[in-house]
């Protein structure tokens, strides 16, 4: 990968110019998709737009106690990481990536869950604490199933490379994968049921109750970003590489939409679970679902 | 499945919002806003001690009270006209209208206290009296 190309992957396609756009259209999808589900209107198209603007317009409260340059870090790491984590995936088969770029990808993914951990904890918000510690505990529970299936993907198709991924042929134990990723996005985008490190009517917002103005503008941004590469690599690693880069994006953003459609009839469907029934799914099921997986590939590859 | 065919209709359904400027349907026993009736009120507040968000406000001297409601503090609960036992107190069959300005529908009265009312005739025959009651008893 050169530099110009690294460039408009992170600028342009799959990069900001247009995952943020998409990022704000996915979270009005989710809102508009749940509201229809329980029969209400839910907001109009540019409402996550405008609240973002709205946002940036309002100031930051003075906090006591509470280091300023700490607090702002913590959006702005989280959205450079959700944005890169955008940038890196393969949707045109033209892109060149470069060998264990899915490693990398698993990082910048976590960082914004790493970030909200620690804007809690630096928030000295009892609150915000709560929120971080749940995230924390749930962090560890679904991150386990999630690096498993991750690794099973890639041993099943012999590469860490995300190109390579993309385009290799898939087998049942790559779908049985893809399942084991899909079951932990809830967690990782906080969506019913485990939308407990911002449980709005029992803590706030968790770790972003003492969040406002900018700040607050750009954690709801790489909250966005985040739905856009979490759903991006669900679609990376199911839509299948034609050639045209039209057809190739095309397809991108449908199973993208597709993906964010099922999580929001998922969110409708439920209610917010216990941290401890929460903890105790991903161990107990999830677990034994993914650690299938990854037999299964060492299995094949036994075979081969 | 239930829920999945439940939130199916529900998307492929009327949406149940009211969007404005329209209102939603007023129903039997709605609870709009508390009107007050000063003719037939005797002062007793008991509305204002039954008033949680205390919406009512009740001002007394030895002459007047001062009666006070704020609907922007109202739960429209409807308890204040449940134990008023003068009847002043009832609910309006009709949504609250919309206003813009703040303690916009805010109402004061200030309503004279009644002379009281004068003792009653001693009975001629208390004997009589304590017979009913050990009768009804």
């Amino acid at each position: 990968m050169n530099l110009t190309t690294a460039l408009f992957r992170l600028l342009i396609f799959p990069g900001l110019l247009f995952a943020v756009p998409a990022s704000w259209f996915f979270l009005w999808v989710e809102r508009k998709a749940v509201a229809g589900m329980q029969q209400r209107v839910g907001p109009p198209f540019m409402q996550p737009f405008v609240d973002f603007i709205k946002l940036l317009g309002k100031g930051v409260p003075a906090r006591k106690g509470i280091g300023g340059m700490l607090m702002t870090t913590w959006p702005l790491l989280a959205l450079a990481s959700s944005a890169g984590a955008v940038g890196m995936l393969p949707v045109l088969s033209s892109f060149h990536g470069f060998a264990g770029d899915l490693i990398l990808l698993l990082a910048l993914l976590e960082l914004p869950s790493m970030c909200l951990i620690a804007a809690g904890f630096s928030s000295r918000s009892i609150f915000a604490e709560i929120g971080s510690a749940r995230e924390a505990t749930m962090s560890v529970s679904y991150n386990v199933v999630f690096l498993l299936a991750i690794v099973s993907i890639a041993t099943s198709q012999h590469t860490f490379s995300l190109e390579a991924l993309a385009q290799t042929p898939t087998t049942p134990l790559y779908w049985l994968g893809v399942l084991a990723i899909l079951v932990c996005l809830p967690a990782k985008l906080h969506v019913n049921p485990f939308s407990l490190p911002n449980a709005e009517q029992e803590i706030y917002t968790g770790p972003l109750t003492e969040y406002a103005g900018f700040e607050l503008a750009m954690w709801e941004l790489a909250h966005g970003l985040e739905w856009v590469a979490s759903a991006g690599l669900v679609a990376m690693l199911v839509a299948p590489h034609f050639g045209p880069w039209w057809l190739d994006a095309g397809l991108f953003v449908s199973i993208s939409f597709g993906v964010v459609l099922l999580l929001s009839v998922l969110a409708a469907a439920t209610a917010r679970m216990a941290i401890d029934n929460t903890v105790r799914f991903y161990w107990r099921v999830t677990l034994v679902f993914a650690v299938l997986a990854i037999s299964s590939a060492l299995f094949m590859r036994i075979r081969l | 499945m239930n829920i999945l065919t439940m939130l199916m209709s529900n998307w492929i359904g009327r949406s149940l919002t009211v969007l404005y400027p329209a209102r939603p349907a007023v129903t039997e026993g709605y609870r709009g806003l508390v009107k007050f009736d000063e003719t037939r009120c005797s002062g007793c507040s008991m509305c204002a001690f039954h008033c949680t968000s205390r919406a009512i406000d009740f001002r007394s001297s030895k002459t007047e009270y001062k009666w006070s409601y704020d609907p922007g503090q109202c739960t429209f609960c409807g308890r204040c006209a449940q134990g008023c036992e003068s009847h002043a107190l009832s609910m309006e069959q009709a949504c609250p209208p919309i206003y813009l300005t703040s303690g916009a529908l805010k109402c004061f009265y200030t309503v004279q206290r009644k002379p009281p009312a004068p003792n009653p005739e001693p009975s001629g025959n208390p004997q009589q009296e304590g017979s009913t009651a050990g009768d009804a008893r």
